[in-house]
């Protein structure tokens, strides 16, 4: 785990609630290259970038039994699919959250071939690419009507 | 709220200091004239972009998503969307929507002026192209161009600045067409592809659409704005425009406004320019009633808001074995076709679309909402396996269809909705025609042909993309009859002498490409138009 953050807002079991709650919605890859969405600082995020979602996460943990974090993952993979059934727009807001904070994760995203961190001042170089074949598209003549 | 402020008068007065406000504010810096620009929006920070930020993608879909009811910061106002299958999309601060535009820059083609002519629909412009080429070349370079001269598909033109590099998707979906014979050419883009005139050259950032933090994109508030400033132009912002005022003789007087306070303020101006887009500025002018125009300023032929066009887009996105590298590079800016540009009777509608490659689906936030939204890369178990065959691997080739006007396609006054000013926000009215369906279909199947022939595993499909009213257009068009269009051939209303419209209300027809381009270069048309007309400028 890159760190084991927690926040004082969720009790001890709403946050295994999200500890598994996360696991389900990104698990581990099962190559062992990408980590489970719970090996990512979801508290921290949460508090650095996020605060205004707190509330309604603990909320969404509400909607889980404290047995949740201890079901197998196909099952758990089932409530949270009625979850998403039954209210779309937070199961939504949900996901957006773990995703910005797994895909902002250095770890993730030098496994994924990103490179960590904001895209400047460093930029990206690539290719000019080959023209060659636009003498072809040269030679078919003028193209346009006036 | 306090009392009114009132300000000096001054000789022209802007409203809107975006693509088209910015060049015409520049063309009349040499009047000497008083010149002031109202905006709502407020002066953008390079350093504030999202692209300088770890969490650069999230604001994406935040403080800096396309959809200004998404947004809902406070330089924005509301717009009704509900009647439409497609979405208005806007950007509202000093540069308008070229902070968010892609930066894709082609012109209008020749024929699209004379559409009534070569193809029997609609109606021709009251300007060419030819009109318009010297102020495409005056727009490019001050706007800082890239591009390859010797397009096929255009009269000649020459870039100031070499093309932008295509990358390995552009390698990869010039394959397809060459396998197809079909014109394909790298976009004209306004990014830099080289050092110019004090700013730096493009670094492949990627998310063009959220602000340059580099300021290789060509925005205007980092183009023309400090030169006109530099020459005596007054921007004031956070002002935004309630109405345009009448006098007893029926001539425009000035501007209601509220400030950045929240106040009720006047100003008086001898000639108004409205450049607020093809939505902001018909909104201003139908909120502009008086016992002279009881049905809005500069509306008697009751166009004003009518005949609204979008570019209606398209979309095949090709899944390939490789990695491209899709995540870098300008996003919108890679490689185009016009092999469906000109009208052709058999393909079954008139005019034709511009195929636009731009370069994937984003970063992996982008990538992974996007698949999530369309049921394409599921959350939980098999989340990375699909994720990892989408980020990277795909690209987009757009059909950006051209829209013929209807007077039934309108944007009108919301009776509810509001913005935080009070002012009646836009509501949208519009349906795609059948011509512009069955376009949307052929583009929809040579895009998905072209991803097959650049040798795509996979292709998904978005028969019709609703966030993709970006080109808002048409809805105060020129015209040298007063009874069918709002302003004259050099963008003066036909009923009040001293107003002038500016930006893309005044298309009479959309061509099928990017329009900022040909917003500017009229702008600048009409800035000359004014000046070689200053003795005589009322006159009818």
């Amino acid at each position: 785990m890159e760190n084991a953050t927690t926040t004082t807002a969720c009790t001890d079991a709403q946050l295994r609630r999200l500890s598994a709650l996360l696991d389900t919605v990104l698990p581990a890859s099962t190559d062992g290259t990408l980590p489970s969405a719970r090996e990512i600082d979801f508290t921290a995020y949460l508090s650095e970038q996020a605060p205004e979602f707190q509330e309604e996460l603990i909320g969404i943990l509400e909607r889980f039994d404290d047995n949740f974090p201890d079901l197998a993952i196909s099952r758990r993979v089932d409530l949270v699919r009625v979850f998403s059934s039954s209210d779309a727009p937070a199961f939504r807001r949900l996901v957006f959250r773990i995703y910005d904070s797994y895909y902002q994760s250095d770890r993730v995203r030098t496994a994924i071939g990103a490179r960590p961190g904001p895209p400047f001042p460093n930029g990206h170089s690539i290719p000019s690419g080959d023209l060659s074949s636009l003498e072809a598209v040269k030679a078919r003549g003028k193209g346009y009507r006036r | 709220m306090s009392a009114s402020p009132s300000n000096e008068p001054v000789d022209v007065l802007i409203i809107g200091a975006g693509a088209s406000g910015a060049a015409i504010a520049w063309s009349l810096t040499e009047t000497r004239m008083r010149i002031l620009c109202l905006e709502q929006g407020d002066w953008m920070m390079s350093s504030q972009y999202p692209t300088t930020r770890k969490n650069w993608e999230a604001q994406q879909f935040g403080a800096f998503h396309v959809d200004p009811n998404v947004r809902g910061l406070e330089a924005d106002y509301p717009v009704n969307n509900t009647d439409s299958p497609i979405d208005v999309l806007n950007f509202n601060a000093v540069g308008g929507s070229t902070i968010g535009y892609a930066a894709h820059f082609p012109r209008l083609h020749p024929s699209d002026f004379r559409v009534r002519t070569l193809d029997g629909v609609a109606d021709d412009w009251p300007v060419s192209y030819d009109d318009l080429e010297p102020y495409f070349v005056q727009n490019d370079r001050i706007m800082g161009v890239s591009g390859l001269a010797g397009d096929p598909m255009y009269p000649p033109k020459q870039p100031p600045l070499p093309p932008l590099p295509i990358g390995r998707v552009g390698e990869v979906v010039a394959g397809g067409f060459d396998r197809l014979g079909w014109h394909w050419w790298p976009s004209d883009a306004a990014i830099l592809s080289q050092p110019y005139e004090g700013r730096d050259k493009c670094l492949n950032l990627n998310p063009c659409m959220s602000g340059c933090s580099q300021g290789a994109k060509g925005s205007t508030d980092i183009t023309y704005w400090p030169e006109a400033i530099r020459a005596g132009v007054k921007l004031r912002t956070r002002c935004r425009v309630r109405e345009v005022t009448v006098n007893a003789d029926g001539m425009a007087d000035g501007v209601i406004y509220y400030d950045a306070d929240g106040r009720e303020c006047v100003q008086k101006a001898e000639v108004v320019i409205m450049a607020c887009n093809g939505v902001g500025t018909p909104r201003i002018l139908l909120n502009s009633k008086s016992p002279q125009f009881p049905d809005g300023l500069a509306n008697r032929s009751g166009l004003v808001g009518k005949n609204l066009m979008f570019h209606p887009v398209a979309l095949a996105t090709g899944v390939f074995e490789e990695r491209l590298d899709t995540h870098k590079g300008p996003n919108g800016c890679c490689i185009l076709s016009k092999e469906f540009y000109e009208t052709d009777p058999d393909r079954g509608f008139v005019r034709g679309y511009n195929m636009q490659v731009t370069r994937g689906a984003g970063g992996p936030l982008a990538t992974a909402m996007r698949g999530l939204a369309s049921g394409d890369i599921p959350w939980g178990p098999g989340h990375h396996e699909k994720f990892r065959q989408r980020f990277d691997h795909t690209v987009q080739v757009l059909a950006v269809c051209e829209d013929l006007p209807e007077e039934c396609n309108q944007v009108t006054l919301d009776p509810e909705l509001a913005d935080s000013n009070g002012i009646p926000a836009p509501k949208i009215t519009y349906r795609l025609s059948e011509n512009s369906k069955k376009m949307l279909a052929h583009g929809l199947e040579r895009g998905k042909e072209v991803m097959r022939a650049a040798g795509a595993k996979e292709i998904l499909e978005t028969p019709l993309l609703r966030p993709s009213g970006w080109h808002l257009l048409g809805t105060a068009r020129m015209g040298t009859d007063p009874t069918r269009s709002v302003v004259n051939s050099w963008g003066r209303s036909h009923d009040v002498k001293n107003l002038f419209i500016v930006d893309g209300s005044i298309f009479v027809t959309a061509g099928g490409v990017n329009p900022t381009s040909t917003i500017q270069a009229l702008a600048l048309y009409i800035g000359d138009r004014i000046k070689a007309n200053l003795a005589n400028l009322f006159d009818d």
